[in-house]
């Protein structure tokens, strides 16, 4: 899953980078309402989340622009400010969430997993296909009920995969989902993914469509 | 403090006194003259018949009383008299003189002679005399003389009159004033009222409909009003500057000390310690915009737009907690609070209401007849027990710790309706079953400013 992170403080820009990175995100990064607004119609983000306080271009006025042009990426809004006409102003031009500055670093990642979950339509947070479960509020995953230990990229392209299940997803949409913008792309390293997760998980989860990409078959 | 009517009516009095005393004066001393002058007039008419009576009788000087035949002159000792001395020596004299006389001639001049002297009652008389030569040469004395009793009764009789008038012209002159200090002091009460009235305008007052010399005074009314709202404004935003500025880094410490708990080092106090501060910041900076709030004039909330809003971000927020928020508020529907401060308001109760309900929330506003405005937020979640209740509208009180947040939406919500004259009303929602708020808020009066 790929995340977009516009906040202008770079101290807690890194905080909240390296925590989410560390659950299987990607994460680029915007110091700026610009950069915010470019990356957001440019890229295929998951989530973005969006400091009202930026510079250059505020977050209301990126949020109005992002949601003006046609982009339904769930977007949850930063505050700094203690008045709710701040929020209500976020969410009333479109944003999904909100999370008020200072907050658990904890519950801003339960927030941006359930948009991410509530996006791909799926009401249970855990994710299972046969003997295989899959977390997707702790990145626990377990095969029989025994857990299984995956690296971070091995989570992202299973999270990925789950999130979308039922649905074909190309290498291409993989890689863009699972890299960060300034991250190399090289597709044949979602093979190797693909395979290590084989490997741990059992070989049939993830199908290969020969020439066009991986599913995993709708999930219970 | 000093009352302008008080002192337009003290110098409407005073100077009524001075103009009425002068003329008083002025009046009285020109009509005591002119009684004077008829007075002496009159005794020298008297004088002079006094005198054809002696020319036309000089051969039968008995019969000068019959000449001279006023009424006053028969009546005893009625204050007119006259007596005629011939060249003889022999002495006629007015029937109103009894048996009293005028005093004898002195000298033998021809001049007329006007004295002042004891008369026959024992008052002031007033006397002409004279030493005539008649056309047979022979000298005859004449003398007339008049009571001035009859001149005091004129005098004062003219003092009355002319005292009465005055005081009529007094009293009428106090009621002008009172009528001009009321026409004046108009243009002053009606902006008084128009001040009050007004309160929740936006515009301010309109210079033009004022007269010229409370134009100044109106100008700077609406430039008062002008600046108490941007103050208001202005210390808002420091605020709210100032809560930015803390919060980030404030958010960083967290961060470490949280990374820093992972590793299993003891920084439960300083997270504690962060949270209080947290806390303080969050109920400074609400008291800080309760204390505006109570100041704030020609401030409203359209809450058509208001609502609208809340209805719209609470149902966002309501999908996301897979709960079902529900609005339903009658139209044209106006409250005397700063948007801002009723979007607070709402906020944290809806938010309140949204993270105890079970699954259903409800929001409806209607008029109240008393010129209010009666907001309901209700929940199905567990409710408040009916002892606890008067401990959450109170600062800093936290019920439950078992869901996140700093515990101070209800009271922050109740500082701020009660600084615009409002309540709040907490209790076991009926519909729902939850926790029922019921907030009443000042109508502002729309219709009024619409039409005025």
């Amino acid at each position: 899953m790929r995340i977009l992170l516009a906040e202008d403080e770079p101290m807690l820009a890194n905080q909240i980078k390296s925590v989410l990175s560390t659950e299987g995100l990607a994460v680029d990064l915007a110091v700026d309402g610009a950069e915010a607004q470019f990356l957001g119609e440019t890229e295929p983000y998951d989530v973005i989340v969006l400091d009202l306080g930026l510079p250059i271009r505020d977050g209301i006025t990126v949020l109005k622009n992002l949601r003006a042009g046609g982009n339904d990426t769930p977007i949850l809004i930063l505050t700094a400010r203690n008045d709710w006409t701040d929020r209500v102003d976020g969410l009333d031009a479109g944003a999904d969430d909100y999370v008020t500055k200072p907050f658990h670093m904890a519950e801003l990642s339960a927030r941006v997993r359930a948009m991410i979950r509530r996006k791909a339509g799926k009401a249970n947070p855990v994710f299972s296909r046969n003997e295989v479960s899959f977390d997707s509020r702790t990145n626990q995953v377990m095969v029989n009920n025994v857990p299984i230990n995956l690296t971070a990229q091995e989570i992202a392209v299973l999270s990925y995969l789950f999130h979308n299940a039922g649905r074909l997803v190309s290498r291409t949409e993989l890689s863009q989902h699972i890299y960060q913008y300034e991250g190399d792309r090289v597709s044949n390293t979602i093979a190797v993914f693909v395979n290590r997760l084989r490997k741990k998980l059992g070989s049939d989860l993830i199908e290969t469509v020969r020439g066009r990409g991986y599913v995993i078959k709708a999930v219970a | 403090m000093t009352s302008l009517r008080t002192r337009a009516v003290t110098g409407g009095i005073l100077l009524a006194v001075v103009t009425i005393v002068l003329a008083l004066a002025g009046l009285g001393s020109f009509m005591n003259a002119q009684t004077q002058t008829r007075f002496t007039d009159l005794l020298r008419n008297r004088h002079s018949q006094a005198i054809v009576a002696a020319a036309s009788y000089l051969d039968r000087p008995d019969k000068l009383g019959r000449t001279l035949g006023d009424p006053a002159y028969q009546r005893p000792f009625s204050g007119e008299y006259w007596q005629i001395q011939s060249p003889e020596g022999a002495v006629y004299r007015s029937p109103s003189l009894v048996k009293a006389a005028l005093p004898a001639p002195t000298g033998s001049s021809t001049e007329r002679r006007s004295i002042e002297y004891v008369g026959p009652t024992g008052n002031l008389v007033v006397g002409i005399s004279q030493w005539i030569i008649l056309d047979d040469g022979s000298r005859w004395h004449v003398q007339v003389a008049s009571s001035l009793d009859q001149l005091e009764a004129e005098l004062d009789a003219v003092r009355q009159s002319l005292l009465s008038a005055f005081a009529i012209v007094a009293f009428v002159g106090v009621l002008g004033a009172l009528a001009q200090v009321a026409m004046i002091l108009q243009p002053l009460n009606a902006l008084r009222k128009d001040v009050s009235a007004r309160w929740e305008g936006e515009n301010g007052l309109e210079v033009e409909s004022y007269p010229v010399e409370v134009a100044p005074l109106v100008t700077d009314i609406n430039g008062l009003m002008d600046r108490n709202r941007d103050i208001i404004r202005r210390s808002r935003r420091q605020a709210a500057d100032l809560a930015h500025a803390i919060k980030t880094p404030s958010a960083i410490m967290r961060n470490e000390l949280g990374a820093l708990e992972n590793k299993g080092m003891p920084v439960q106090d300083a997270l504690e310690a962060l949270d209080r501060l947290d806390a303080q910041l969050k109920r400074s900076f609400a008291r800080m915009r309760a204390d505006g709030g109570e100041n704030a004039v020609g401030v409203f909330t359209d809450l058509d737009a208001a609502l609208g809003r809340m209805q719209r971000a609470f149902s966002a927020l309501a999908r996301n907690a897979e709960k079902e928020f529900s609005a339903d508020y009658e139209p044209d529907l106006r409250v005397r609070m700063d948007q801002s401060d009723f979007e607070e308001v709402m906020g944290n109760l809806l938010d309140n209401a949204l993270k105890w309900s079970e699954g259903r929330v409800l929001l409806t506003a209607k008029r109240s007849d008393d010129n209010s405005v009666i907001i309901m937020v209700a929940d199905d979640g567990p409710g408040i027990p009916q002892e606890e209740i008067a401990q959450v509208t109170r600062s800093g009180h936290r019920l439950d710790v078992s869901k996140p947040g700093t515990g101070l939406g209800l009271a922050i919500a109740s500082d701020l309706i009660n600084a615009y004259g409002g309540d709040i009303l907490l209790s076991r929602s009926e519909v729902l079953g939850g926790l029922s708020a019921v907030v009443r808020l000042p109508s502002s009066g729309s219709s009024s400013l619409d039409h005025g």
